[in-house]
């Protein structure tokens, strides 16, 4: 035992499971907001619109409350089963505890993917930014877009490298900046304060369902975009000081502040924006709040919501590292993938190697990707993770009903939610396939090939009783 | 119930291991790209000859932030008249149905039996 | 040459310094410290120290 020196702080041989190196517990909830709505508030400033270009502005607004109401039902189902189970890998070591292993395995691929997706869109939209800039400053020949996409992933990679703190502090501040941008815009184009330019009723008319009722089934597949990532939060939970109550009081306040925010979007975007334009996030709008603040005639709200849209894509690929490397780590650390990958960085506590091998991965995405391509699989593999959610706290609440185990919070109505949020998922894997129906089928064809894959060969490498970790009583029916 | 000891896995195994999951992982991206079935492509049904704000359907207000935004009538032709097509076959929707639903019970019932290994070794019959 | 062409080569630049510094202290930090201690960490640790898991 010579790796044990007890007067170290770190190699003390403590651990209760053998533990030497171990990830750093030092967020709070500040910080827990921040990841989660970190990762969710550049939706706001891109990407939601194609929602609009899906079924017109109404349809817009439609889908954005029906996936607000999907996305309160996962904040409240993932709070309760998160604050029991509170570790690194989050909805993955869910389901391990829940349903079983290779349930996990596939939702700690949802994570992976959802995440690297979302951070190889945010980088791709980061490097738009830059471009336009430089035109906008007089730059005359096309800029080079791949040097700042590069920069953007590692450069976060190599803060998420260096420690955890430094990186969701980071977080929390851009994140804030870039809130108080979507308010400030709010208040001053919406004559709360001087004069307002919205005009809902000239441009919405002739135009108030464009597609008709279908559109605003269309519209659902990118109104996920508004809320996507939120359920990230649980990530943290083995960095966090107290987490059975800070994780559900950053979920739930995160999922309070996006509902706001997605809403002042909506009604500031389309009351200046014609539909067609606002809706085309290719060729018309790719970043509707900047393009409002544009058409406000106001140059320093044009400057906020550029540092706003470019801080919103810079947290939500910081966050998508965190959250990422976090899946894959615990992933790892139990076999489900090779154990070279569950190390912990002894000096910085990060799960380094998982940081590092997830780097090239979003860059061959963010490289050689079109972005409403990289946008759609991330929101496939979300889809595919909050329809386990329902079976998740089903399973839960009848293997272990309320008096068998302590949770640090218990969501009211149960089941109602997990069945509103089954019926919600099936609508919006409905939307998908209206548009991207190949590639929806492409996806699950890979993920019953990973599944068979784990069940049939790697699975070997996992020890079966050591996994189950909780100290719960056994559960009923087995 | 005998514990289940697994085998180490040496350096090569988990190398090639990384190496299956990244194909697998970009091939599902690309394979719809290159087979060109990615995406839902909007098209303009009919075009207007000589667009003007009206003919496009746009009335003074609409005219007037396309102007702002630097549009004219005929460089917003496409972007305001292209339309997706949700025109689908029951067909392909059964299909889908079919497979999701055969995802699910699949991963499922591995995992029902799975599960049912780890409780009684953690927990004794 | 222009502000925004010097930028590009910053932005080259800066990428590969970021990703050296990672890539060094990355084998650096694995030629150290034996594979033991790196992969020691456990979950459920937190469960097992603090949380009694008991209905008041």
């Amino acid at each position: 035992m010579t790796d044990i020196d007890i007067t170290s702080q770190t190699m003390d041989g403590m651990g209760p499971h053998g533990t030497k190196v171990g990830l750093l517990r030092v967020l709070g909830p500040a910080h827990v907001w921040a990841l989660g709505v970190g990762i969710v508030l550049v939706g706001e400033y891109m990407g939601w619109n194609f929602s609009v270009g899906k079924g017109g502005a109404f349809a817009a607004l439609i889908a954005c409350w029906f996936a607000g109401i999907l996305y309160s039902c996962v904040a409240m189902i993932d709070s309760e089963v998160t604050s029991t189970v509170a570790s690194a890998g989050g909805q993955y070591t869910q389901a391990k505890h829940i349903i079983g292993p290779l349930m996990a395995f596939n939702v700690g691929l949802y994570l992976v993917f959802a995440y690297t997706m979302l951070e190889a869109a945010n980088a791709i939209t980061a490097g738009y930014l830059f471009s336009v800039v430089a035109s906008m400053t007089g730059h005359e020949a096309e800029l080079d877009q791949r040097p700042f996409i590069i920069l953007v992933i590692t450069f976060l990679a190599w803060l998420n490298y260096r420690g955890v703190l430094a990186t969701l502090t980071f977080n929390l501040v851009i994140t804030a900046i870039a809130f108080i941008a979507i308010i400030t815009l709010f208040l001053s184009t919406s004559g709360v304060l001087g004069g307002g330019i919205m005009e809902h009723a000239a441009l919405f008319e002739g135009h108030e369902l464009p597609y008709g009722w279908i559109g605003v089934l269309a519209a659902m597949h990118f109104g996920l975009w508004y809320y996507l990532g939120i359920e990230g939060t649980t990530q943290a939970a083995e960095e966090v000081r107290s987490p059975a109550r800070s994780l559900p009081f950053g979920t739930l306040a995160g999922i309070m502040t996006l509902l706001i925010a997605a809403t002042l979007t909506w009604f500031m975007c389309s009351g200046v924006l014609p539909w067609e334009y606002l809706g085309d996030g290719v060729s018309g709008s790719v970043a509707p709040l900047f393009d409002t603040a544009r058409l406000s005639g106001s140059t320093a709200l044009v400057w906020l919501l550029g540092f706003g849209t470019l801080f919103a894509t810079l947290a939500s690929a910081n966050g998508c590292i965190n959250d990422a490397s976090r899946a894959w780590f615990a992933m790892g650390r139990d076999k489900y993938l090779p154990g070279w990958f569950g190390a912990v960085h002894p000096k910085y506590r990060t799960p380094y190697r998982s940081i590092v091998f997830l780097v090239p991965i979003a860059l061959i995405f963010a490289l050689g990707a079109p972005l409403d391509q990289v946008i759609t699989f991330s929101i496939l593999s979300g889809l595919l993770g909050y329809t386990f959610m329902p079976l998740n706290i089903i399973l839960f609440r009848r293997k272990w009903p309320l008096d068998t185990i302590k949770r640090g919070y218990e969501h009211p109505f149960h089941p109602i939610p997990a069945f509103t949020l089954l019926g919600i998922c099936g609508v919006t894997f409905f939307a998908v396939f209206l548009g991207y129906g190949t590639q929806l089928v492409a996806m699950i064809g890979f993920y019953i090939i990973v599944s068979l894959w784990f069940h049939f060969w790697r699975y070997r490498f996992v020890n079966r009783g050591a996994q189950f970790t909780m100290p719960w009583p056994k559960p009923k029916g087995y | 119930m005998a514990h289940y000891i697994p085998p180490k896995q040496g350096k090569a195994s988990q190398l090639f291991d990384v190496v299956v999951l990244v194909v697998l992982t970009v091939g599902s991206l690309f394979v719809p790209l290159w087979l060109n079935l990615a995406g839902a492509a909007k098209t303009v049904a009919s075009p207007v000859e000589n667009p003007t704000w009206e003919a496009l359907g746009q009335n003074a207000a609409q005219a007037a932030k396309y102007e702002a935004l630097g549009f004219t009538p005929e460089t917003a032709h496409d972007l305001i008249l292209a339309r997706f097509d949700y025109s689908f076959s029951v067909g392909a929707l059964l299909v889908m149905i079919l497979v999701i639903v055969l995802y699910y019970f699949l991963i499922l019932r591995f995992s029902e039996s799975e599960y049912r290994e780890v409780i009684s070794e953690k927990f004794g019959k | 040459m222009d502000l925004w062409s010097y930028l590009e080569y910053a932005a080259w630049g800066l990428s590969a310094l970021f990703g050296l510094h990672i890539l060094v202290d990355w084998l650096r930090t694995d030629s150290t410290y034996s594979e033991d201690v790196l992969t020691s960490s456990r979950e459920g640790e937190l469960e097992a120290m603090a949380e009694e898991h008991k209905v008041h």
